[in-house]
């Protein structure tokens, strides 16, 4: 599980994760899959991984991609290149994430205006308390409302 | 048709509910709701770890959280393949109780590195949750103490799970068996193509740091360890799955 108690995801959040669940029930979206992709130490792996799921995105002909992240802080920075390279792929991307008023990107760039807040306690922090700061079925509505609009904006550039 | 919806593949996942849990001989689950816990395998588990000193086991009633817990490692649904393989076929899963891991190692030091949940589980557990138990559920800690040192160093946490998966692995063995149309809840669920809609890719970040940040897949049994390989042993690469696998347990949190 990811870095902080109260984002990380147990096995049952896996089993019964609302993400997929909005996803997939949606009738106006051909959910492709889920890539899984680590969150290795190092810097240089950590921009290799991420990049390497954004050639994914972009060899699938991903039309968008909903990206969540278990854990912040040092996470953040795999997430954030994630991000990027999916962005500058052309690929409109938005996502969840933990970020409260602790754990702001340590990373930025311009790729990251579709990316929910996750956290649900009070004063923006860490807490300890497992579950607590979890996305639920509302964070993940928002994130897809979120990716649906950028698809949108994206086709009207394009003059389609 | 170009245009047609097309499905791919079948799960279906048939719900058991435990609404008594209780102390008992030997570990056992009835269809009807009966399931009992016993401690007799707990020592030999431990034993067979090199770097567990000790298991213990507690039944934790809905609600009765006033209590010491040291960090939460994970909680697991016990989940067993009936037909097919995770993603396809059948899965039997039980409603009503989860397995929470625990571990600290014997001096004290509680098994995580950046934070940690150890205190009072009315305070450290964030109920009704799609990763926690709800207001109605039973919890059975499976409480792992480690050697010296060894809850921040991989091979310690990855001897935790492996434990507690062995522990659920003995109600899983009887839970296969269940008769399917006496489940309580049954979900059917379908990878399907939708031609002409908007595709859409999930990605999900999972930890693999190293230590105790790891994140295991392709178990033999759904949310399960035995057979499962680690995303830290495959370099954190990006691996697809599939809507099915996903939601049929195919990540297993170790930490």
């Amino acid at each position: 599980m990811g870095i902080g108690p109260s984002t990380k995801e147990t096995s049952l959040h896996h089993f019964r994760d609302p993400l997929l669940e909005v996803v997939a029930e949606d009738t106006d979206i051909d959910l492709m899959g889920i890539l899984l992709v680590g969150t290795p130490d190092g810097n240089k792996e950590k921009m290799l991984v991420g990049t390497r799921a954004a050639v994914w995105a972009e060899a699938m002909r991903a039309d968008g991609v909903i990206i969540s992240s278990d854990g912040w802080g040092n996470s953040d920075v795999d997430y954030t290149n994630t991000c990027e390279q999916i962005g500058i792929r052309g690929i409109p991307v938005t996502g969840l994430n933990f970020s409260g008023t602790v754990a702001k990107f340590v990373v930025e760039n311009d790729y990251l205006d579709g990316i929910v807040d996750i956290n649900k306690s009070v004063d923006g922090t860490e807490t300890n308390v497992v579950g607590e700061n979890n996305m639920v079925r509302l964070d993940c509505l928002k994130a897809k409302a979120l990716l649906k609009l950028k698809m949108r904006q994206k086709e009207r550039q394009e003059g389609r | 048709m170009a245009d047609e919806v097309k499905d791919l593949r079948r799960l279906v996942i048939k719900a058991f509910h435990m609404t008594e849990v209780g102390w008992g001989e030997h570990n056992d689950i009835t269809v009807d709701g009966q399931m009992t816990v016993s401690k007799e395998m707990i020592e030999k588990l431990a034993a067979e770890e090199e770097y567990l000193e000790k298991i213990d086991i507690q039944i934790i009633k809905p609600g009765d959280h006033d209590r010491w817990t040291n960090t939460i490692m994970d909680i697991i649904p016990i989940s067993t393949k009936v037909l097919g393989r995770i993603g396809d076929g059948i899965t039997h899963t039980i409603t009503g109780v989860y397995v929470m891991l625990t571990g600290v190692d014997v001096n004290g030091k509680q098994c995580h590195e950046f934070g940690s949940s150890e205190g009072n589980l009315k305070e450290q557990l964030y109920l009704n949750r799609a990763g926690t138990p709800g207001d109605d559920d039973y919890i059975i800690s499976f409480d792992v103490t480690l050697a010296a040192g060894m809850g921040q160093e991989r091979p310690g946490p990855t001897a935790a799970h492996r434990a507690c998966d062995k522990f659920i692995q003995s109600y899983r063995d009887k839970l296969k068996k269940f008769k399917g149309e006496k489940c309580t809840e049954r979900h059917e669920y379908h990878d399907i193509v939708r031609p002409g809609k908007k595709r859409v890719l999930i990605i999900k970040q999972v930890a693999g740091q190293g230590a105790m940040y790891d994140t295991h897949f392709f178990a033999d049994e759904p949310s399960g360890v035995e057979g499962g390989r680690s995303i830290i042993d495959m370099g954190n690469m990006p691996i697809m799955v599939t809507p099915n696998e996903y939601r049929d347990g195919i990540i297993r949190s170790m930490q």
